[in-house]
């Protein structure tokens, strides 16, 4: 007969355990997370300039607002460009690169460290290097571009509205490419050399060994890139900030940096916190059924 | 029990740490992080702590600009943890917190320091706030001026224009000779700080003032009128992709001879020099056309906020010794700005600066000293003002132009109602 009395016992005692471990992380998020999130909704029903003793209830009017302006909508288009943008560049170029290196190149641990560098160096310092390379007279680009007979084709890079997104793309096509590499790269060289090995022996070319073999193994690798990806493109606010301010005349805002003009540059914290919540809310709606059905296929993949 | 202890013992470190927070220095917040500024803000703190030994004061740096100034006083505020002092643009940025009972009233220091004969008509207005001083004015740079290359005007046989027709006949002669005739840099700013001459040329003084405090309307003839103006000749002569360069881009253009004038800030002069270009020899300045004998100018003042008696006792201290011709001086000569303090001796100035501080002194004299629009404006009316005058500026079609007019017509109406506009 099972001794109840110590089993219940022992089931509080666990429990208090349980809950003592759990205690931290629980106020931790709650304290950090949740709780600004729920103030930032309720700072998004008032007006309120970020000093006055008394923001007053609006309601949802900084919503509404926000709807009718086109600087809104701009901004919100830029995000989608850049979400589409990170997913398909950096991730395929980085996936290039790490399928040429992972074919046994001379010198692919110098490689390596040159493909990732980029990645290690700080926003800010990444948007002062690319200003004076995109400086549209005599910057970098433009110098070599005209020295190679290609001048014609030189553009005023950070201040042509329509040629600025690109420009910034650029930036970070370089900037994020060895993030993309690495983790692509770590991800080839777990593949079990058989599978190679045997492809091969059945006859099956470079180019059919990578997209039938090597390809679909990289799945979990192509997840998280993916995934940072679009966390990415919804987060973005340095690169564009310390390059451009948005500029000029908002053509390369972003949620985030209009969040922040419409704080700080302006003093409408409660029209600030209303972006910021439709960024939430935006970005929710992109990335968790991503986030889900990716997660779900790394399942699958797993219980294969 | 020991818990306790423990307790008693975490909360005594508490108190101490607080107490020492407040027994700490006195912090005076800005935003100078490097170069010519930083000297000059480090010479003034250096002059203020010795002549006020038992109120020493000591620089911490915000890294940026007076929006991410905004931010971290925001935040010191909520925490109640203020600086004793800091940098502050002038007009609506101060309104903003005198509105919002931050800021000390400096009434009584004011008086001390005789500000109502020290600083120019136009410098006070934009430091009191209903009558009341609530910044101590000590960095200010025109904005009004048009620095052109020596060498280039010498070799086209140009002399600095006076008028507008003489302003596009020079860019014309500049392009034909392969040079770029009017530098101009990206951002929010720059256009229109280029927009005011023509605005003042077209409104004049008392228009400005107007504009300023919401009575004439974005939509009147007049403010197309100077739209049509400045399109018509400085947005003409702009340079070759000028609004992708910052403007210290720009400023070395005009150093290697790519570009010949560039209308920019007195603080421009403070660039050439450090990179070997030397006033009066290889660069001069004029007046832009319509602003001779007028003066608009970029200030900022020291504000205090509230907070305890000893703070307020220091903080005090400083801006008493920021504002004597001798704290002025240390603080200018080492940035190149100007002194708003009118005593200072104009001896301290370079050839270009003492023709700075010779405009400022005539149009102080005539009453026509102009403050920046884009500070007398409501914060989010003058902003939008900066965007869209860059815009206009790219592409100057009738559309953009329409467009800015509604813009900033709908701004004007939402603010006027909303009364953050003020008479200055």
């Amino acid at each position: 007969m099972p001794n109840f009395q110590l089993m219940r016992r022992k089931f509080q005692t666990e429990g208090v355990t349980h809950a003592v471990f759990l205690s931290l992380p629980v106020t931790l998020f709650a304290v950090f997370y949740v709780y600004p999130i729920v103030s930032t909704f309720n700072l998004s029903l008032h007006s309120w300039d970020g000093f006055s003793p008394s923001p007053k209830y609006v309601g949802l009017q900084n919503y509404v607002v926000l709807l009718h302006q086109s600087r809104f909508f701009h901004a919100l288009l830029n995000n989608i460009s850049w979400l589409v943008f990170l997913l398909l560049g950096p991730t395929s170029l980085g996936l290039l690169l790490a399928a040429l290196l992972d074919r046994g190149m001379k010198g692919e641990s110098v490689f390596r460290v040159i493909f990732f560098l980029p990645f290690t160096i700080p926003a800010v310092a990444v948007a002062a290097i690319w200003r004076w390379m995109y400086e549209p007279t005599n910057g970098l680009l433009t110098t070599v571009m005209r020295s190679v007979g290609l001048g014609g084709l030189a553009q005023n890079w950070l201040g042509d509205p329509s040629i600025v997104n690109f420009a910034l793309m650029g930036s970070m096509m370089w900037w994020t490419t060895g993030f993309a590499f690495l983790v692509f790269f770590a991800g080839l060289r777990n593949i079990p050399v058989e599978y190679i090995e045997a492809a091969r022996i059945e006859g099956a070319t470079p180019w059919q060994v990578f997209w039938k073999v090597s390809f679909p193994l990289l799945w979990p690798s192509t997840i998280v890139v993916l995934g940072m990806a679009a966390v990415d493109a919804m987060r973005l606010f340095d690169i564009v900030w310390a390059m451009t301010n948005g500029g000029p005349a908002y053509a390369s805002e972003v949620l985030a940096t209009q969040m922040y003009d419409t704080a700080f540059g302006r003093f409408e914290m409660g029209r600030a916190s209303a972006i910021s919540v439709y960024l939430l809310v935006i970005a929710g709606v992109i990335i968790m059924p991503y986030i889900y059905q990716l997660a779900k296929r790394v399942q699958d993949s797993e219980a294969e | 029990m020991s818990n306790l202890k423990w307790v008693g013992m975490a909360l005594g470190v508490l108190a101490s740490a607080s107490a020492a927070r407040a027994d700490g220095p006195k912090e005076l917040w800005h935003y100078y992080a490097a170069g010519s500024e930083k000297a000059g803000i480090e010479a003034l703190i250096a002059f203020a702590n010795k002549q006020n030994p038992n109120n020493q004061i000591v620089g911490k740096v915000i890294p940026g600009n007076a929006v991410e100034m905004r931010r971290q006083l925001q935040t010191a505020f909520m925490g109640n943890t203020p600086p004793a002092a800091y940098q502050s643009s002038m007009a609506s940025e101060l309104k903003t917190f005198v509105d919002s009972g931050k800021l000390h009233d400096l009434s009584e220091t004011w008086a001390k320091i005789k500000g109502d004969e020290i600083f120019p008509e136009g410098v006070q207005r934009v430091v009191k706030i209903g009558g009341k001083p609530y910044g101590i004015p000590y960095d200010l740079s025109l904005i009004n001026n048009i620095f052109y290359n020596k060498a280039i005007f010498e070799k086209a046989g140009l002399q600095p224009p006076k008028d507008y027709e003489g302003l596009v006949a020079a860019c014309d002669k500049l392009r034909a000779a392969g040079v770029e005739p009017l530098g101009n840099a990206g951002g929010p700013f720059w256009s229109l700080y280029n927009f005011y001459a023509p605005l003042v040329s077209t409104v004049g003084t008392e228009g400005y003032y107007k504009i300023a405090s919401g009575e004439l309307g974005f939509d009147s003839p007049d403010f197309r009128k100077a739209l049509d103006l400045y399109r018509s000749t400085m947005v003409k002569c702009y340079a070759k992709n000028w609004s992708g360069k910052t403007w210290t881009q720009t400023a070395d253009d005009v150093v290697n001879g790519n570009t010949g004038m560039f209308m920019m800030g007195a603080w421009a002069a403070a660039y050439f020099k450090q990179a070997g270009f030397a006033p009066v020899e290889k660069f001069d300045v004029f007046p832009a056309p319509g602003t001779e004998g007028k003066a608009i100018f970029q200030m900022d003042a020291f504000a205090v906020p509230e907070g305890p008696a000893d703070t307020l006792e220091t903080a005090e201290k400083f801006v008493i010794s920021a504002a004597s011709a001798e704290g002025q001086a240390a603080f200018a000569i080492p940035k190149g700005s100007l002194a708003p303090n009118v005593t200072v001796d104009p001896s301290i100035y370079d050839a270009v600066g003492a023709k700075f501080a010779k405009e400022l002194a005539d149009a102080s004299k005539a009453n026509a000293v102009l403050p920046n629009l884009f500070f007398l404006l409501p914060t989010k009316v003058g902003t939008e003002l900066g965007v869209q005058m860059e815009k206009f500026a790219i592409d100057p079609s009738d559309a953009n132009e329409n467009e800015m007019i509604t813009t900033l017509e709908g701004l004007r109406q939402e603010a006027l109602t909303e009364g953050s506009y003020l008479k200055w």
